[in-house]
């Protein structure tokens, strides 16, 4: 009943939230500057066509109507189609206007639909990594404050939190796939192509998660009933995994659900430098070509996944911790 | 008695406070050269003020020595072996045998799991061949034995649904469970209402008794000691001073020490100076009528469900000027919520608050400013209520500022005068509140109400957080400022003691409302309510009593201010319920001239309801 409840509450106000960011996304694509007929239809095009295709696409709309039409497509799960990108894959746009390929635009839901399983497996697959080194380092910290292991997880994540993630990525790509032959790095054709760029945005997810386990640890380990658990006959061990890392694990899991939300940012780079098939490489070229269908779309099925990873996140903590309602 | 083998044998036994590292470390003893046995089955009482190492000792006692303090020497033997000197795994298994309850039960469990998970958890961990199911059936039936109401699903609640008093008994479950040679119980009563510390006193006898235990109870307050102990050692300084049977301790101590701390405990009948009621012609400065108070919850588990917290229910009362009005009743009975409505942080639901025969609802501007300057609070906490980095006298300026003085001398002037009333030093003046003790910072903030001439002060719990000894210099600057000033007080505690001594009027609360309203002498020699019988019953005093917690108190506690039963809240509690107390709530009825009692046992025609009970029915 509780969880229902929740779960219900949790879902309307996220509804409201991707509602509200793809008014935000649509309003901003359309008052920024450069128009994505022009970029259609190629820098020849004559002003009297372009008006003509905008006007038949609906561009010329208030935006309001724009949006309202866009809406009343997504929530029958059309999110339109690209403007630049033909079905056949490869994106067109620039010079070549020809007005026969627009029947053949590729769908925005297909287009994600392909690329976001593979995010995903890399965003797991970073944070399993960011999760096992935090744990590697904080826990040793978070038991020994002020002591070396302390000092050791603070310097850690402090150098982890400089590394710049494109610097890392290629130096990590040089090393393990052009010196020493371990991994592939370049492309997709299989899951070993994940391992690099995932271990890049592990990097860039750990310090934090490291600062936050080691203190939240810390300050567990001076709760009273750490102490009484010793007095009262309890393990060490049992005190420490059983009850101290059950409840430190509450702040590291909102850490890690805001994080999540950051880690697209590292996946723009990551997937960029890697050339991974990814989310984050159909951003780059979404926005470099203009593509403001697909723009929308990303937005919404990422806003959509925070607030679904979020609601996960919150529901995850109320389990284990019953006195937090959310 | 018989010369049996001690449980427990304590010799020389000192530990140091270690400051620093290394053979440079400065080290100062806290407890020196303790030696006492523990027999079977005794009570052994320890007393001993803040500071004196009574929470040392007790630690010594399980082994529970952490830096920076150290065991400099001496020896706790248990079946032929200094446990102090034991290896970890060797205590480990002891803890089956040495069991311990500390002052902090909310703290003692992991907040995230269910108590009884928990329990079973220690039981098992000391007592490995225990299998699961067994050791919750033993769980269950010890939370029953120590009147955990509904035990079976009470185990399987987590510790911040149980409330301070059943956590309490929760946790002497929790040592009780491994069936321990003794038990060091270290301030156990101290966080709990006095209704519930009874009851939790009452069980801790009822269970050496029945579980063969040795008990080592540590407390500050030498009354509940009395209480439960055969013997009692006095702690002073981290020394013995005195050890007696608890008896002759009480009436012949030869240590001047014990001889002290039974001077500063107050008395509440056989001293008879009390301040007598004040004349009740005069025009009230306070008067509220009928007001209510609820706060709106989020239901747990529902999708959009309110209940309803009735904090404060149809209270009534007068407070006329030049009187020590006095509000007591326990954690939970609605007192800091009339503090805020008597104060106007907030407005009542229903029903009003004159002030000076104003609605308070409908002050504002310049009225308000009047009222708020006439009518000053002091908080309880000594140590939040006052900000960490502005001085002193800043503190107190801004109050006079805030009320439009301009005049700089004039401001400081005032300030330096208030702050001699109330025995600050005028060095004082420039310096932060860090270094000050609770007793000056309570003066800070009492200084900061009077710094404006207010014509009544509201003081919630302001003097609960300071010793005995702070306390009554503080009721002596009270009576003074009182004297020079002509103030009113509305005092708001929990602390009878306290009430008998400075207060004219007292009005006792229970579960949001007011349940008796009657004069000093009266409240504490004919209280008119069944509920505050048993809430003198339960004052920790060396007295003989008046009343008997036997008789004047049931077992359980308040229930809870969310969906009250019907008819009289008392009822679940009241040794005297009858049928017509569970359908129809008490109104407040009058007992002689001026008293007031929510109670269908009062008689309105001047009888009271003790002598209508003592009549068997």
């Amino acid at each position: 009943m509780f969880i229902l409840s929740f779960l219900a509450r949790r879902l309307a106000q996220g509804a409201l939230i991707v509602f509200l960011v793809s008014l935000l996304i649509f309003t901003l694509l359309r008052v920024v500057p450069g128009d994505p007929v022009r970029l259609m239809a190629g820098g020849m095009a004559p002003e009297a066509l372009i008006e003509q295709i905008a006007t038949e696409m609906g561009l010329r709309d208030p935006i309001l109507v724009q949006f309202g039409r866009y809406m009343g497509g997504v929530i029958q799960g059309d999110l339109g189609q690209s403007f630049v990108r033909p079905a056949s894959g490869a994106s067109t746009g620039g010079a070549s206007f020809s007005d026969s390929t627009r029947g053949e635009r590729a769908e925005v839901l297909t287009l994600i639909g392909d690329t976001l399983p593979m995010t995903l497996q890399l965003a797991a697959l970073s944070i399993v990594f960011a999760l096992i080194i935090s744990f590697v380092i904080g826990v040793p910290g978070g038991l020994a404050p002020g002591r070396w292991p302390d000092r050791v997880a603070f310097y850690l994540s402090s150098i982890f939190i400089s590394l710049p993630n494109f610097w890392l990525g290629i130096v990590l790509a040089l090393l393990f796939s052009v010196k020493l032959g371990w991994l592939p790095a370049i492309g997709y054709h299989g899951f070993a192509y994940t391992i690099l760029p995932a271990l890049v945005l592990a990097v860039e997810l750990s310090p934090v998660l490291i600062r936050t386990l080691t203190s939240s640890l810390a300050t567990i380990m001076t709760e009273s009933f750490v102490a009484v658990g010793a007095v009262r006959g309890l393990g060490r061990a049992r005190i420490v995994f059983a009850h101290a890392l059950r409840n430190a694990s509450v702040p590291l899991l909102n850490i890690l659900g805001i994080q999540i939300s950051g880690l697209l940012g590292g996946v723009l780079v990551v997937e960029f430098i890697f050339d991974y098939p990814g989310l984050g490489l159909l951003t780059i070229t979404a926005v470099l070509q203009r593509d403001f269908p697909l723009i929308q779309g990303i937005a919404i099925v990422t806003s959509a996944i925070f607030v679904f990873i979020n609601i996960a996140v919150d529901l995850a903590a109320t389990l284990i911790d019953p006195r937090l309602e959310y | 008695m018989t010369e049996a083998k001690p449980v427990l044998s304590v010799r020389d036994l000192t530990v140091d406070l270690v400051l620093g590292d290394g053979p440079a470390a400065a080290r100062r003893p806290l407890i020196e050269a303790i030696s006492f046995d523990l027999k079977p089955r005794e009570i052994l009482g320890i007393i001993g003020a803040s500071g004196s190492g009574k929470t040392v000792l007790s630690r010594a006692l399980v082994n529970w020595i952490e830096p920076p303090l150290a065991i400099a020497g001496g020896s706790v033997t248990y079946k032929d072996r200094n446990i102090l000197t034991l290896p970890r795994g060797e205590m480990r298994a002891l803890r089956r045998e040495i069991a311990y309850v500390g002052a902090n039960p909310q703290g003692a469990l992991d907040p995230t799991l269910p108590v009884g998970r928990q329990i079973v958890e220690k039981l098992r961990a000391v007592a490995p061949e225990i299998d699961r199911k067994e050791a919750e059936e033993r769980a269950i039936a010890l939370l029953d034995a120590v009147r955990i109401p509904s035990a079976r699903s009470r185990f399987h609640e987590y510790p911040s649904q149980f409330s301070g008093g059943m956590m309490q008994r929760a946790l002497i479950v929790d040592a009780l469970v491994s069936n321990p040679a003794f038990l060091v119980a270290d301030n156990v009563t101290q966080p709990l209402d006095v209704t519930v510390a009874a009851q939790v006193l009452r069980l801790m006898r009822e269970l050496t008794v029945r579980f063969d235990t040795a008990v080592v109870f540590v407390s500050s307050s030498l009354p509940t000691v009395a209480e439960v102990a055969d013997t009692v050692l006095v702690l002073e300084g981290g020394r013995v001073v005195e050890r007696q049977a608890t008896k002759s301790l009480v009436s012949a101590p030869t240590h001047a020490y014990t001889r002290e701390l039974i001077g500063q405990i107050p008395q509440l009948w056989t001293d008879t100076s009390a301040p007598a009621a004040t004349a009740e012609d005069a025009e009230p400065v306070f008067s509220i009528r009928d007001a209510t108070r609820s706060y709106k919850v989020r239901k747990r588990g529902t999708f959009a469900a309110m209940s309803t917290v009735r904090a404060v229910r149809n209270v009534t009362f007068d407070v006329f000027p030049g009187e020590n009005f006095g509000v007591v009743g326990e954690s939970g009975c609605g007192k800091s919520t009339l503090m805020r409505l008597l104060s106007r942080l907030e407005l009542p639901d229903s029903g009003v608050v004159l002030a000076d025969g104003k609605d308070v609802a409908k002050l504002s501007g310049k009225e308000l400013m009047q009222f708020r300057k006439n009518f000053q609070l002091v908080l309880q906490d000594p140590f939040s209520s006052l900000p960490p980095r502005t001085a002193i006298g800043a503190i107190l300026e801004e109050p006079l500022r805030t009320h439009g003085e301009r005049n700089g001398k004039a401001i400081r002037e005032r300030v330096l005068t208030v702050m001699h009333e109330v025995g600050l030093p005028a060095s004082l003046y420039d310096e932060l509140p860090l270094g000050l003790s609770a007793g000056q910072r309570q003066r800070v903030n009492v200084a900061r109400a009077m710094v404006l001439a207010p014509k009544v002060l509201i003081m919630d719990e302001t003097l609960s957080s300071l010793d005995q000894t702070e306390q009554f210099k503080l009721l002596k600057i009270f009576e003074d400022l009182q004297a020079l000033h002509g103030l009113t007080y509305v005092f708001i505690s929990h602390d009878l003691a306290m009430v008998r001594r400075v207060c004219n009027r007292v009005a006792v609360m229970y579960l949001g409302e007011v349940v008796e309203i009657a004069g000093n002498e009266r409240l504490f020699f004919d209280p008119g309510h069944p509920y505050s019988r048993a809430l003198l019953s339960a004052v920790p005093t060396l007295e003989a009593r008046r009343y008997k917690p036997e008789d004047c108190l049931l077992e359980g506690e308040p229930p809870s201010p969310i969906d009250l039963p019907p008819g009289c809240s008392f009822a679940s509690r009241c040794p005297n319920v009858f049928d017509r107390c569970r359908v129809e709530s008490p109104a407040l009825t009058v007992r002689g001239r001026s008293d007031f009692a929510a109670c269908h046992l009062v008689d309105p025609h001047g009888e009271t309801a003790r002598e209508l009970v003592e009549e068997p029915a």
